[in-house]
């Protein structure tokens, strides 16, 4: 059990190691990159939410 | 000056030096290139793979040749994303996922990096679904199939050499060119094809729902996310250098051209022996081949077992390779286990589970099939942003990064595969919609 728990946190600390690796973006970020970011961000929400109606119906159905 | 110094230079040498010369400089450029080639053919002819060599044999019995035409317009489409690849592994010597991190930050990189795993090892599923089926033709117990894969795929890459791996890949990517002489033993008029096929039109039937549903499977089977994890990666490990940008390109090209030359002949096969009867897979393509053309069946079941292979091994190395670069394990196929070995208990791990789910009795096999349509839904258009953004970005790609043309035709390409693979995957979601 202390085995998994020491392998999980260790797994943590190497995710935030990478996390402030790669803390901040490093492309140039002008209007148009912003632009494309917030509308894949909105696009990936839609395909979640339709993914997430699939799956209650599927369930309830 | 200096021209005019080297023309009478040329003149001195006269005819025969100047041919010598040149061909020289042909041998040595042939040389390069035959050392640098192998990423853009390999990830061009895996792209042919189980799930692809399905929805060919479908293509072709349902269509006969009349979407010939759709499918070679795919080839440059299919290149010109690759492409993209080949130069941002060469400039950056990045793979594709630590590009992201790099680039994007943590968010967009652990999104792509936790998609991409899921995708893959789904995906990897569909190739052992594919290889199980296609020895089951030959009387093999799937499970004989799936250790046995495991062992050839995990011995494979122990050599600790890439150029090992390479060459092996390339003989399985010499195995999926298998449906050319096929389509030749099917006897096909040449005038028929060039009359159906080569000339852009819409099937009999016009535009339908079922067809729009194919072209969408076709375009999805082409331009897969793990291709572009893939090359990028393949790239930067066997360490392409900005000056082999031109002889990386011509590698994929050469691919692009391979990956519709087999999908061509293997529609012309379907169609001349399947016509019109529904096919759900290519092994049930080949079985019910076996009692018309007992060769060109056999022939379609070694080479979708083939298609499957190459497929898995080249989808396992683009999970592993991008796990590595993130968590800064050491991850080349130029190390041997001791020296690399969370790369390659990721690469083993990933083939056990995904073998494993389809020796599962009763597993949801289908449902798996159409989940890898929806999931590559969310992570390709994704993908294909985060490539455009960063191969124009200066900073980054310095004078390697897109011109005009590059943009128009590269943007063009990418918004058009974002509509139709959204729409493929929300069809797939929804069926009820194309009713």
């Amino acid at each position: 059990m202390s085995l998994v728990r020491a392998a999980f946190s260790s797994l943590v600390a190497h995710v935030r190691k990478i996390n402030r690796r790669y803390a901040k973006p490093q492309i140039e970020m002008t209007w148009l990159v912003k632009a494309c970011l917030v509308v894949l961000r909105l696009y990936l929400l839609v395909l979640v939410c339709l993914m997430i109606y699939k799956f209650v119906k599927t369930l309830k159905g | 000056m200096r021209e005019a110094v080297a023309t009478s230079a040329k003149v001195r040498m006269g005819l025969p030096a100047t041919l010598f010369y040149r061909f020289r400089k042909s041998v040595k450029a042939l040389r390069t290139f035959a050392a640098i080639a192998g990423p853009g053919i390999i990830v061009m002819v895996a792209d042919n793979d189980a799930g692809g060599i399905t929805t060919y044999t479908t293509t072709g019995a349902k269509y006969g040749d009349h979407l010939l035409w759709f499918l070679i317009l795919l080839g440059p489409v299919a290149y010109f994303v690759q492409e993209m690849t080949v130069r941002l592994g060469a400039v950056t010597k990045r793979g594709h996922a630590e590009a992201i991190f790099h680039g994007f930050g943590a968010f967009w990189g652990w999104f792509s990096l936790l998609d991409l795993v899921l995708i893959d090892w789904l995906t990897m599923i569909t190739e052992f679904i594919g290889m199980t089926a296609a020895m089951s033709i030959f009387g093999v117990p799937p499970w004989v199939t799936v250790i046995a894969c495991w062992l050839l795929m995990g011995s494979m890459v122990l050599s600790g050499s890439y150029w090992t791996w390479e060459k092996i890949a390339l003989v399985l990517c010499v195995g999926n060119l298998i449906y050319i002489p096929a389509a030749f033993m099917v006897h096909p008029s040449a005038s028929e094809i060039l009359h159906n096929g080569l000339v852009p039109h819409w099937p009999p039937g016009g535009l339908t729902n079922e067809l729009f549903f194919l072209l969408m499977a076709n375009i999805g089977t082409t331009i897969a996310p793990w291709m572009l994890f893939f090359q990028q990666s393949s790239v930067v490990d066997k360490g392409l250098k900005e000056q082999d940008i031109k002889f990386g390109k011509l590698d994929t090209a050469i691919g692009s051209v391979l990956t519709v030359v087999v999908a061509t002949f293997l529609i012309v096969v379907s169609a001349r022996l399947l016509s019109g009867r529904p096919v759900e897979s290519a092994a049930q393509a080949a079985l019910e081949i076996m009692p018309v053309n007992k060769y060109v069946g056999t022939i379609i079941a070694i080479g979708l077992f083939d298609a499957g292979l190459l497929g898995a091994i080249c989808i396992s190395l683009a999970s592993s390779w991008a796990f590595g670069e993130i968590f800064g394990w050491a991850h080349s196929l130029n190390q041997n286990i001791r020296e690399a070995p969370w790369f390659y208990a990721y690469y083993f791990l990933d083939l056990v589970l995904a073998g494993a789910v389809v020796l599962i009795p009763k597993a949801p096999l289908v449902l798996i099939t159409l989940f890898v349509q929806v999931i590559a839904t969310t992570l390709l258009p994704a993908a294909l942003v985060f490539l455009i953004l960063l191969l124009n970005d200066k900073k980054t790609m310095g004078r390697y990064r897109n011109n005009t043309w590059q943009n128009v035709a590269n943007i063009s390409i990418v918004l058009v595969i974002i509509i139709l693979s959204t729409l493929y995957g929300i069809t797939t979601l929804f069926p009820e919609v194309l009713q």
